[in-house]
C-alpha cells in the first residue's frame, strides 16, 4: 500500500504557522521572533531553511546538546543523501535578545550525516536558562530555549519532567506534546521509547483510521527510510514546539528499530528480505544519532546517566541492543535462564553500580518495558485477553498469556536488580516506564509471593501512558472507560501491588521530584483523532521519601 | 538534689574519683548520676555560660536505638512524626559499616570513621589478648569524643544510655553520665521508662549543654520478635512505647520553659532486618571441611557481618584468606566479602568483613550461636531516620537530599557549639541544611 504523500515535509498551512509563532513566544523569544519567522515560513518555499524545528537535550551542570537540520537547497531531502556541504552557525545567550552572548560557534554538516547539525557548546553555568538559535546562507532558525542541570552536589528544592512516550504519527496528534511546550515550568522532558514507528500507512494506526500517513509509505527498513521518517515526525509542530521549549532526554524502545526487537533481530524484522538486521539495526541507530538531540553516536551505548544536583538521577536504559531473543511462551524454561539477558551484563553492572551512589537522593530509572511483574486474571473473557495481549505484546500458550518482551520475560535480570534494591537497601528508586500505552502506578515487590502479607516493596514504578498509541478500549473498539475497567480491576486484583492501572488514556505525565516526595501526575487527552484535544488532570500518585511505595493523591 | 557517697554499682568498674549525684526522678524515685572529678556540685545553674556567645542551645541527640525510617509513621508514632515534620528530615540518611550499635554511637560521637577511633564493630577479635570480645573499654575509644572535647571548651555534656556496653566505651567522658539500670538480664539494657526517667532527672537536675542519649527498646524487641518477618507484634509495641517515651521528654522541655532554646537530633544507629530461621550462615560450618582453615581463622559474629581474623602462621595467611574469601563468598546467603580497609574498618576490624543478604544472619563460631531472628549490621540495614527538631529558632523546617550519616552527628552538633573540629578533621560532615543561617 502506497499512499500519495512521499514527500518529507507536509506544506505547514496558515494556522500552523500562526501556532508556530505562538510557540515560538512561549519560548521566551516573542521580543526577537520577527527575525526568526521567515525561517518557518522558509518551509514552504524554495530557499534555504530550518524546517526540523531546534531541539536541545541531556543537559550536564556546564553543557547541553543542541539540534537542528538545515535544508540548503530545496533537493537536499531528509534521506535523499543529496545537497551540498554546508557551514551552520549557532549562538547561546543567556537572554532570549541575544544579547549576553554564553557561547557561538560554527559546524560543518552535510549529507553524510542528513544535514543535521548537533553541537555541545560547554562553560555554560550550571541550573540556568538558555537560548539558542542557528543560523546559515541568511537564514536564522527559530529561538529554542534550554537549561542546563544544577552543579553536582547542589540542593536542589525541585525537579519537573514531563514523562511521554509511545508516540505514534498515524494513530492521532501529538497534542501531549502542545500541552507539554504550554505549560512553560519543566526543567526536562522524558521520552521512554517509541518517539517514532515503523510501520508503513494501513499496517498500525488510530484503530483501523490512519489520521496521518507514515512517510516514506512503506515500512522503514533501510537507512534513507529511517531518516525520512524521522524527519516526518520532527515536522510536527506541537513535537517542534516542545523541543524548542525544554531539553529532552531520551532513549528508544523497540519501534525505533522494529516490533520487539532483541540483539539479533525483531518480531517485526524479516531476515534476508528485509536485509540483514545488523544493517537495518545500524541504520535505524545512525538515523537516530543524527536526528535525535541525545548525546550518543553510533558505536556507542545510549545507556547513561543525569544527576540533578543531590535530589536526583536519572539512569536511561537500552533494554534492545543487548538483549536476548525472547522466550516463545510462558513455559519456556528460558525465561528464567540466568544465561538470558535483557540489559548485557556491562549495562547491568553499570545500571547496580548506579543505585549505591551517596551522590543523589532520587534514583530514577528511565525503563523503557515494565519491570513489575504482571500475572493475567484468569476470569477475562477470551476477548478481554486477546486484546490485552495484542495491547502488552503478550505471547499466548496454551491459554496463559505472559508478557515475554517485558522484565516478565527475562527474570533473571530482574532477580539481579530486585536483589541489589533489597540487599543494599537501596531507598527512593523510581522507574519510570513507558512502552505499553497505559498508566500504571505500582510498588515493586520484593518478593510477589509474600507481598500480600508483608507489603515489601523495594522501588514503585510509575508507567506513562502512550501520547496516540492504540491501547485496550481501541483494541476492543469500545468507548474509553466502558469495557475496560472491569479487565483493570480484575489485573489489580491479580497483582495486589499494582495500584493505579488505566487501560484506555492517551496523553501525557508530568513528573514532579522534592526531596520529600515524588508525584506524577497523569493528563489524558480528550481525543487524540482530533488536533484541538483537551487535555484533563486524570490522576495524581505519589511516594514519600524513602517508602517505596505508591500511594494515591487524587 | 543530694551528693551521694554512694556504693560503686555492682557489675560497673570501681569508681576511684567519681562524684555521685542522686537527683530526684518521676513517681518519688531517684537517678543516680556519676560526675566528672573536679566538677562542681551542685552544678552550677549554667555552666558554660561564660564561653558561649549568644543566647544559649541545648542540645539533645536521641538515638532510637535500631529504628526503620518506615516505622516513624503519624499512626504508629506520633510524636517522633510531628517532630520530624516539624524540622528537617533527611531521608536519604543511612548507618556506616559495621551497622551495629557500639561502631554508629562512636562515629556520631566522634565524627571519624573507625579507623580512626578504633572501633569497627560490637564484637571483634582482639589479637593481644586473643579472644573475641565486645568493644566496651574506655580504653578502646581511641579518639576524642564531643562528650569530652565540649567539656574541655567549658560546656557540660551528659550520657544517657540505655545499653550496659554503651555505658562502659564512653565511660567517664561526660560530665554527667547514669549508669544504667535496672539492667534486663539477656539484653543487658534498661527498659526505655527509666532511661528517660534518668534523662529528665539530668536535664531537671543538671540541665546539661549537650545529652547523648540511647533508647534500647526498639532495638531490643527487634532482635527477639519472633513475628519480625511477618507481623512483628511486639516491636510495633515497642515503637508505641518509645515513642510515647520521646513525647514525655518534648512536653517536659516544653514545661520547663527550655523547648525554645532546645535542638533535638533524632536518629538511629541502623535499622533492622529480620530473617527465618533457615536463613542463616555459619562460616564455622561453612569452613568445616576445611579444618586447615577453620583452626586458623578466628570468627566475631556481629549479626549481619561475620569479622574474620587470620590467626595462623604469616607465610600461610595470604593463600588461606583467599581460600577463606571464596568459599565464604560462594554461600548463596554472603552479599560480600571485604577489606576491612575499603570500608575504612582499620585493624580491629581483622581480615574479611563478610555481609550478609536480605534477609539472613550469621550465626558463629556455631550454627545455635545467633538464635535471634532480628539483626543488623549488613547493608540492609543501613538507611535510618535522621532528623533535626527543636523549639530552637536555629532549627529550620524542610526535607533535605543530603545523604547524611552517623558520623555527622558530631559535626553538626560541634558546630552548634561552636567547636573546632579535632586533631585530622572530621569524616562526617555538619548537617547545616537542618539550621537557620
Amino acid at each position: 500500500m502506497r499512499h500519495p504523500q512521499t514527500g518529507g515535509m507536509s506544506p505547514f498551512n496558515r494556522r500552523d504557522l500562526l501556532r508556530s509563532a505562538g510557540v515560538i513566544a512561549f519560548a521566551g523569544a516573542a521580543a526577537t521572533t520577527a527575525g526568526t519567522l521567515p525561517a518557518h515560513a522558509a518551509a514552504a518555499t524554495t530557499t534555504a531553511g530550518f524546517r526540523h524545528g531546534v531541539a536541545s537535550g541531556d543537559p550536564l551542570p556546564s553543557s547541553v546538546l543542541l539540534w537542528t537540520r538545515i535544508t540548503p537547497t530545496p533537493d537536499a531531502a531528509p534521506g535523499s543523501g543529496v545537497g551540498p556541504d554546508v557551514t551552520v552557525s549557532w549562538e547561546v545567550a543567556e537572554d532570549s535578545g541575544f544579547l549576553r552572548m554564553a557561547a557561538r560557534g560554527s559546524v560543518r554538516t552535510g549529507p553524510a550525516r542528513d544535514h543535521t547539525v548537533k553541537v555541545i557548546p560547554g562553560g555554560l553555568k550550571p541550573g540556568a536558562a538558555y537560548w539558542y538559535r542557528f543560523s546559515a546562507s541568511g537564514v536564522t532558525s527559530a529561538t529554542g530555549r534550554t537549561r542546563t542541570a544544577p552543579a553536582a552536589g547542589a540542593a536542589v528544592d525541585r525537579l519537573r519532567m514531563g514523562v511521554v512516550s509511545c508516540s505514534n504519527w498515524q494513530a492521532g496528534y501529538f497534542s501531549a506534546y502542545r500541552y507539554l511546550a504550554d505549560r512553560g515550568d519543566l526543567d526536562v522532558v522524558l521520552h521512554l521509547g517509541d518517539y517514532l514507528y515503523e510501520y508503513a500507512p494501513g499496517e498500525y494506526q488510530a484503530r483501523d483510521v490512519v489520521v496521518r500517513p507514515h512517510d516514506p509509505a512503506v515500512e522503514m527498513t533501510t537507512l534513507s527510510h529511517y531518516r525520512r521518517r524521522h524527519a516526518q515526525y520532527k515536522t510536527d509542530l506541537d513535537l517542534q514546539a516542545l523541543h524548542a521549549a525544554v531539553p529532552f532526554v531520551v532513549t528508544w524502545d523497540d519501534h525505533e528499530f522494529a516490533n520487539d526487537a532483541w540483539s539479533g533481530g525483531a518480531e517485526n524484522h524479516t531476515e534476508g528480505a528485509e536485509g540483514t538486521w545488523a544493517t537495518r539495526r545500524d541504520a535505524s541507530k545512525q538515523a537516530y544519532a543524527e536526528w535525535m538531540p541525545v548525546r550518543f553516536e553510533p558505536g556507542g551505548h545510549i545507556y547513561r546517566r543525569f544527576e540533578f544536583g543531590t535530589l536526583a538521577s536519572i539512569s536511561m536504559l537500552d533494554l534492545r541492543t543487548y538483549r536476548s531473543r525472547q522466550a516463545s511462551s510462558v513455559v519456556d524454561p528460558a525465561i528464567g535462564s540466568p544465561a538470558r539477558t535483557l540489559t548485557g551484563d556491562a549495562q547491568m553492572d553499570w545500571l547496580l553500580g548506579g543505585f549505591s551512589s551517596p551522590a543523589t537522593q532520587w534514583k530514577l530509572i528511565g525503563n523503557p518495558v515494565m519491570i513489575s511483574p504482571v500475572r493475567f486474571p484468569s476470569t477475562l473473557s477470551a476477548q478481554e485477553v486477546g486484546a490485552v495481549e495484542q495491547l502488552l505484546g503478550t505471547t499466548t500458550i496454551d491459554g496463559v498469556p505472559y508478557n515475554v518482551d517485558q522484565w516478565d520475560g527475562y527474570t533473571a535480570d530482574r532477580s539481579r536488580v530486585i536483589s541489589h534494591l533489597r540487599d543494599n537497601a537501596i531507598t527512593d528508586a523510581v522507574f519510570l516506564t513507558g512502552d505499553i500505552h497505559s498508566g500504571w502506578a505500582c510498588d515493586v515487590p520484593a518478593d510477589p509471593l509474600t507481598y500480600p502479607s508483608n507489603g515489601a516493596s523495594v522501588a514503585a514504578e510509575l508507567v506513562c501512558t502512550s501520547v496516540t498509541s492504540d491501547n485496550l478500549d481501541d483494541i476492543l473498539g469500545t468507548p474509553p472507560r466502558t469495557s475496560s475497567v472491569a479487565v483493570e480491576e480484575a489485573f489489580k486484583g491479580a497483582n495486589p501491588h499494582v495500584k493505579y492501572l488505566d487501560f484506555d488514556s492517551h496523553g501525557f505525565s508530568v513528573l514532579e521530584v522534592t526531596p520529600g516526595a515524588l508525584r506524577m501526575d497523569w493528563y489524558v487527552l480528550s481525543e487524540r483523532t482530533n488536533r484541538a484535544a483537551t487535555s484533563t488532570l486524570s490522576t495524581s500518585w505519589r511516594v514519600a521519601a524513602g517508602t517505596q511505595a505508591v500511594s494515591r493523591v487524587l | 538534689m543530694n551528693v551521694d557517697q554512694p556504693p560503686s554499682p555492682a557489675g560497673f568498674p570501681a569508681a576511684d574519683r567519681r562524684q555521685f549525684l542522686r537527683l530526684a526522678a518521676a513517681g518519688g524515685a531517684s537517678v543516680l548520676l556519676s560526675v566528672a572529678a573536679g566538677t562542681a556540685l551542685p552544678a552550677p545553674a549554667r555552666a558554660a555560660a561564660a564561653t558561649a556567645p549568644g543566647p544559649r542551645t541545648r542540645v539533645y541527640v536521641l538515638v532510637v536505638d535500631g529504628c526503620r525510617p518506615d516505622e516513624i509513621t503519624s499512626a504508629l508514632t506520633p510524636r517522633l512524626a510531628a517532630l520530624r515534620g516539624a524540622g528537617t528530615n533527611f531521608p536519604a540518611a543511612r548507618s556506616l559499616p559495621v551497622m551495629e550499635t557500639i561502631p554508629n554511637h562512636v562515629m556520631m560521637m566522634t565524627g571519624v570513621r573507625p579507623d580512626r577511633s578504633g572501633v569497627p564493630a560490637n564484637s571483634v577479635y582482639d589479637r593481644a589478648e586473643a579472644v573475641v570480645r565486645d568493644l566496651d573499654r574506655p580504653t578502646d575509644l581511641r579518639f576524642p569524643t564531643l562528650l569530652d572535647r565540649l567539656r574541655d571548651e567549658g560546656f557540660s555534656t551528659g550520657s544517657v544510655l540505655s545499653k550496659r556496653y554503651l555505658f562502659g566505651i564512653f565511660g567517664e567522658r561526660a560530665t554527667y553520665r547514669w549508669e544504667p539500670s535496672p539492667l534486663l538480664p539477656v539484653t543487658g539494657h534498661a527498659p526505655d521508662k527509666f532511661t528517660m526517667d534518668a534523662l529528665i532527672a539530668m536535664v531537671d537536675g543538671v540541665d546539661p549543654d549537650f545529652v547523648f542519649t540511647n533508647l534500647g527498646d526498639v532495638d531490643r524487641v527487634g532482635h527477639s520478635d519472633v513475628s519480625g518477618t511477618t507481623l512483628q507484634a511486639a516491636r510495633t509495641a515497642a515503637l508505641a512505647d518509645t515513642d510515647d517515651q520521646v513525647g514525655r521528654f518534648v512536653d517536659h522541655l516544653v514545661a520547663a520553659g527550655t523547648w525554645q532554646s532546645s535542638v533535638l537530633i533524632v536518629l538511629a544507629d541502623h535499622s533492622m532486618d529480620w530473617s527465618i530461621p533457615s536463613n542463616v550462615i555459619s562460616v564455622d560450618q561453612i569452613l568445616s571441611g576445611r579444618a586447615d582453615l577453620r583452626e586458623q581463622i578466628a570468627i566475631a559474629q556481629n549479626g549481619g557481618a561475620d569479622l574474620l581474623s587470620w590467626t595462623g602462621p604469616l607465610r600461610a595467611r595470604d593463600a588461606g584468606l583467599a581460600d577463606v574469601r571464596g568459599l565464604v563468598a560462594a554461600h548463596p546467603g554472603v552479599l560480600s566479602v571485604s577489606d576491612p580497609g575499603d570500608l575504612r574498618l582499620g585493624p580491629e576490624a581483622g581480615d574479611l568483613v563478610a555481609f550478609c543478604r536480605a534477609g539472613w544472619r550469621f550465626s558463629d563460631p556455631y550454627i545455635a550461636s545467633n538464635p535471634i531472628p532480628g539483626n543488623h549490621g549488613h547493608p540492609a540495614t543501613e538507611p535510618i531516620p535522621f532528623f533535626v527538631a527543636g523549639g530552637s529558632p536555629r532549627v529550620s523546617t524542610g526535607v533535605s537530599s543530603q545523604p547524611a550519616r552517623t558520623i555527622d552527628v558530631a559535626p553538626t552538633v560541634g558546630a552548634l557549639f561552636g567547636l573546632a573540629a579535632p586533631a585530622g578533621g572530621y569524616d562526617g560532615t555538619a548537617r547545616a541544611d537542618a539550621f537557620t543561617v
